[in-house]
């Protein structure tokens, strides 16, 4: 499995970082990494397709971003959930779900 | 606000574009240095684990390219780019620009002036507080619209018994007074109101108030803004002076706010007072009780919440109520709403017409302005062939191609619209000195305003995008190998139309039809001018004078004009003089329904024109007398004489002879004592009308006019001298009567040639600029063939070819465009003139002096246009053209 890593499936980036970012405040490499280790190695995400992705929730409003210290004294912008973030998370989950179930069906028929 | 973030932050971005890319580079490097940080905590070297990470991250760039996409403001970046490369190519072509700047600016221009027309009279509205909820109540008769007008029980009957208006108010349109500011009084038109007027109207007044309910019959006045301004000098402390208006004291209680002029859109009244009062200021103020004078204009303002049709339903029910009390009057009435400051449905209409005809004019002159900028720029497309398949060949887009190349000539376009707007500022300038030959207080103005900008901005954009789409699809479409060998890139071989022929046949077809339409309207305007009214109208002089808005008797009014016409008469320089209620050829006058007792119905309808006359009237027109007398100073006690024309004995007499008959004119009887022969009486373009010259002595007191009496005299010499001479002599008898209209009747007939001229001057001006434009376009297609074919022109001449046979050759290849454009433009035009056909006087609409004169003109100067590059095409050296192959 973590010799082949699969491509997200489009539009679903956003809904997995907001997820993610649900748990705890994190930064872009902490976002890639909780990815792919809670789908045990499945999805990777590279910083080409997860920084534009941030940059983008950004401006909706669905995350807020501030730069930090980090441990080893170097600037780290940590990513928030807002308010807004956590409704479009709801959203987006529950089409997946309706959209998934319907696809299931498809293939069970 | 989500996008006031975005857009904070994009503004941000773009001001300090290094500190943006600053920061996505610090995120960028520090996801590097925890994911190496991570490789090595697993166990990697540092060395490898930074080289994983690398590869994982791929180039940097990238993704910091990508990263500064996600904003608008990486587009709004491009979009400026793409602009200011625009903006230098363009600055390196001037002559292309100025030739497409103008040519659209015209069309443009031409549309944008009509528009200013649509948008005074059909969009403005009226200067009131929400104009919304304010409405016109005009009365139907059995459903079909009647009147513009309501008798005053009427109005009175529903301001008392309507539940939806929260105000119904009442006016008369225009009543006379002579105003006078402590100088020379002068002649104003106002409005006589109910006094909730400005209430209802919710006028922000400039200074003072409006009307107080108890003002219904008080000397209180509103001055209009401007004349305010003019007569008194914008005096802020007039509030409460007292003024002179005909001979009475009105104190000042306000002033309408700049631009109000009431509730109708052409009208210009200057003052505003109580209409109770009305009967005080003029001697023919119609009877406030009775049911059948319709004389008022009433606007309500409906109640929050009540809709239009609520309203008229309302109304409706209140017209079945008056018709069983007043069936005598009342039966059959009907009400009907339409919005404030709209003309009424009937006239809305055909002026909607007019004005969309002439609309459609102004386009197909926009029309051939974009074939004409849309070929220049196929020729550019061609000559950038080059350069577009090198920058596709680099990796450009075509989309990005399109988008550029749509962005030039959006630009040259805005350019356009800029240009044209200036040119209406002068065209509505110029238009809005035409006048009507009426003789009360209209606006006609029209000016460049909102709705104006935002239409030639609209129409600019769609402009440059029609002109550009299809020159911008070829040009980033090349044929990417032929092009960069420097070949034409876009010749279809075999191919015998070319898009650019095709534009040129439809803009020389267009401007056929304009010019056309053109020299029709100009042959009818010659035979209006040149049209026999009937009377001469070279070398007579006249000015009004209104005795009734100073308070004279009736008879002390026929005194006064008896001593004015023989104080002129005495003048020198003048042969004769005399006096009249009103001058012919003003859109209409009085008239009556006559009978004659003892004989059958008359042939046509029954409405006779009635003119007052004093002596020496006829003699003064020239109108030639057939038999018996003219009319002289007539005793005002004998009963009444009246001298008719020949068209009012044929229909009423059939020919026989009148003189003696004694007619009857809405119950009045007049002994015919003479006939004269037919003068136009309103218009010039209208049948015959039937004509009765009543006694001013004997009609005065009866049936006073509304408009004042003029004074005509037949003169030699200088016409202004004589002006002032005659003002003095006025002025003499009493100093106190204002002069008004001064004017000659040769003016006053220009003005009567409103229609003719206005519509002759619109298409000379439309047809001559689209047949410019084609002939540019035209010779520009000539001219680009000529230089696409000099090798093979320098072959041909090689061969043996002489000079006026390649002349020919070239000028048979314009022809044939010419030809098919005529085949389709000449029919068009007469399909179009019939369309015209009643703008049209003294000719038919397929009128053969213009339908030979014009297409000859025009193939005359076509040919011209293509002469020009054949003979440059002739004088092509063979060696020099072989040598380069």
């Amino acid at each position: 499995m973590r010799d082949d890593p699969t491509e997200l499936v489009q539009g679903t980036l956003e809904m997995l970082v907001l997820k993610t970012l649900t748990l705890m405040p994190m930064h872009g490499y902490g976002i890639a990494t909780r990815i792919e280790q809670i789908s045990d190695g499945a999805f990777r995400v590279n910083p080409g397709s997860l920084l534009p992705a941030l940059s983008r929730m950004e401006r909706a409003g669905h995350v807020k971003g501030d730069w930090k210290a980090t441990e080893n004294n170097r600037r780290g912008r940590y990513y928030t959930i807002t308010e807004k973030g956590r409704k479009a998370l709801k959203n987006e989950t529950a089409t997946w779900d309706r959209q998934t179930a319907a696809i299931y069906k498809i293939l069970e028929a | 606000m989500n996008w006031m973030r975005s857009l904070r932050d994009g503004v941000r971005a773009l001001r300090n574009k290094q500190d943006r890319n600053a920061e996505i580079e610090e995120e960028l490097a520090f996801f590097v240095q925890e994911s190496v940080n991570d490789k090595v905590h697993r166990g990697m070297s540092r060395q490898d684990a930074l080289r994983a990470a690398r590869v994982e991250v791929g180039s940097t760039n990238t993704v910091e390219h990508r990263v500064w996409n996600e904003g608008w403001e990486a587009r709004a970046e491009r979009l400026w780019s793409d602009l200011r490369y625009t903006l230098r190519r363009l600055k390196r072509m001037p002559g292309l620009v100025a030739v497409i700047v103008i040519s659209l600016g015209l069309g443009i221009a031409a549309n944008a002036t009509i528009f200013s027309i649509v948008s005074k009279f059909l969009l403005q509205g009226v200067g009131v507080g929400d104009p919304a909820t304010l409405t016109t109540i005009y009365r139907t008769y059995e459903h079909g619209q009647c009147c513009n007008n309501l008798p005053e029980p009427v109005y009175r009957d529903i301001r008392e018994e309507s539940q939806s208006f929260s105000g119904v108010s009442a006016y008369y349109e225009l009543v006379p007074a002579s105003i006078s500011n402590g100088a020379e009084p002068k002649r104003e038109w106002g409005q006589a109101v109910t006094s909730n007027y400005f209430d209802v109207a919710q006028l922000k007044m400039t200074l003072g108030r409006g009307f107080s309910a108890e003002e219904e019959k008080a000397p209180v006045i509103v001055l209009g803004y401007r004349l305010w301004q003019q007569r008194y000098d914008g005096d802020r402390s007039i509030i409460g002076k007292p003024v002179d208006v005909s001979g009475h004291v009105y104190t000042v209680v306000g002033v309408a706010p700049k631009g109000f002029r009431g509730l109708d859109q052409i009208l210009d009244p200057q003052f505003w007072v109580p209409l109770g009062d009305l009967s005080e200021l003029t001697a023919g103020a119609p009877n406030p009780e009775s049911r059948s004078t319709q004389w008022l204009r009433a606007a309500a303002r409906l109640k929050p919440g009540v809709t239009s049709a609520q309203a008229e339903q309302e109304l409706n029910v209140i017209a079945e109520r008056l018709a069983k009390t007043h069936p005598a009057t009342d039966k059959g009435n009907g009400f009907h709403l339409e919005a404030a400051g709209m003309p009424p449905a009937r006239d809305k209409r055909s002026l909607e017409l007019f004005l969309l005809a002439v609309s459609v004019v102004a386009l197909l002159v926009l029309c051939i302005a974009c074939a004409n900028v849309a070929n220049l720029l196929l020729t550019q497309a061609v000559q950038r062939q080059r350069e577009m398949a090198v920058r596709l060949s680099l990796g450009a887009t075509r989309p990005q191609l399109l988008r550029q190349l749509l962005l030039e000539s959006v630009v040259l376009s805005i350019g356009s619209g800029v240009v044209g707007v200036l040119l209406s500022l002068w065209a509505t300038y110029a238009l809005s000195s035409f006048r009507l030959p009426v003789p009360v207080a209209m606006d006609l103005s029209v000016h460049v305003d909102g709705h104006v900008l935002a239409y030639a901005f609209a129409l600019s954009v769609l402009a440059g995008i029609v002109c550009g789409a299809f020159p911008a699809w070829t040009a980033s479409h090349p044929r990417i190998p032929n092009a960069l060998k420097g070949e034409e890139a876009f010749a279809r071989p075999g191919r015998r139309w070319a898009l650019r022929d095709l534009l040129v046949v439809v803009q020389v077809t267009l401007s056929l039809v304009l010019l056309c339409a053109a020299g029709l309207f100009l042959r009818s305007l010659q035979s209006a001018a040149a049209m026999d009214v009937g009377f001469r109208s070279r070398g007579v002089l006249m000015m009004a004078i209104d005795p009734q808005l100073h308070r004279y008797t009736p008879e002390r009014s026929i005194g006064m004009l008896h001593m004015v016409r023989e104080r002129m008469s005495a003048l020198p320089g003048v042969l004769s003089a005399t006096v009249t209620d009103g001058v012919p050829l003003s859109m209409g006058h009085r008239s009556d329904g006559f009978e004659v007792p003892g004989r059958p119905k008359p042939q046509g309808e029954n409405v006779v024109e009635l003119y007052m006359a004093g002596p020496e009237y006829f003699e003064t027109l020239g109108i030639p007398r057939i038999a018996g007398r003219e009319l002289g100073n007539e005793n005002p006690a004998s009963p009444k004489v009246g001298v008719v024309n020949e068209e009012f004995v044929r229909r009423f007499f059939a020919g026989d002879n009148p003189i003696g008959h004694t007619v009857n004119g809405a119950g009045v009887p007049y002994q015919i004592v003479g006939v004269v022969k037919n003068t136009k009486s309103r218009t010039l373009g209208e049948a015959q009308r039937p004509v009765l010259y009543r006694s001013i002595d004997q009609n005065l007191g009866s049936d006073p006019s509304g408009d004042g009496y003029t004074v005509m005299v037949r003169y030699q010499g200088d016409a202004a001298t004589l002006a002032k001479a005659m003002e003095h002599e006025i002025h003499a008898v009493d100093p106190a009567l204002a002069i008004f209209n001064t004017t000659t009747m040769e003016e006053h007939m220009h003005e009567a040639l409103f229609l003719p001229r206005l519509v002759s001057t619109l298409f000379t001006i439309f047809g001559l600029a689209g047949v410019l434009l084609s002939l540019v376009g035209l010779y520009g297609v000539m001219s680009y063939s000529v230089s696409q074919r000099t090798r093979e022109i320098g072959v041909r001449m090689a061969m043996g070819a002489q000079a006026s046979q390649v002349q020919t050759m070239v000028v048979r290849g314009g022809l044939r465009l010419i030809a098919v454009a005529f085949l389709v433009g000449v029919p068009l035009a007469l399909a179009a003139a019939r369309l015209a056909g009643n703008l049209l006087y003294g000719i038919t609409p397929w009128d053969a002096k213009t339908f030979l004169t014009v297409p000859l003109l025009l193939l005359t100067i076509a040919l011209f246009a293509c002469w020009i590059p054949a003979r440059r095409a002739s004088r092509v050296d063979p060696m020099k053209t072989l040598r380069m192959e």
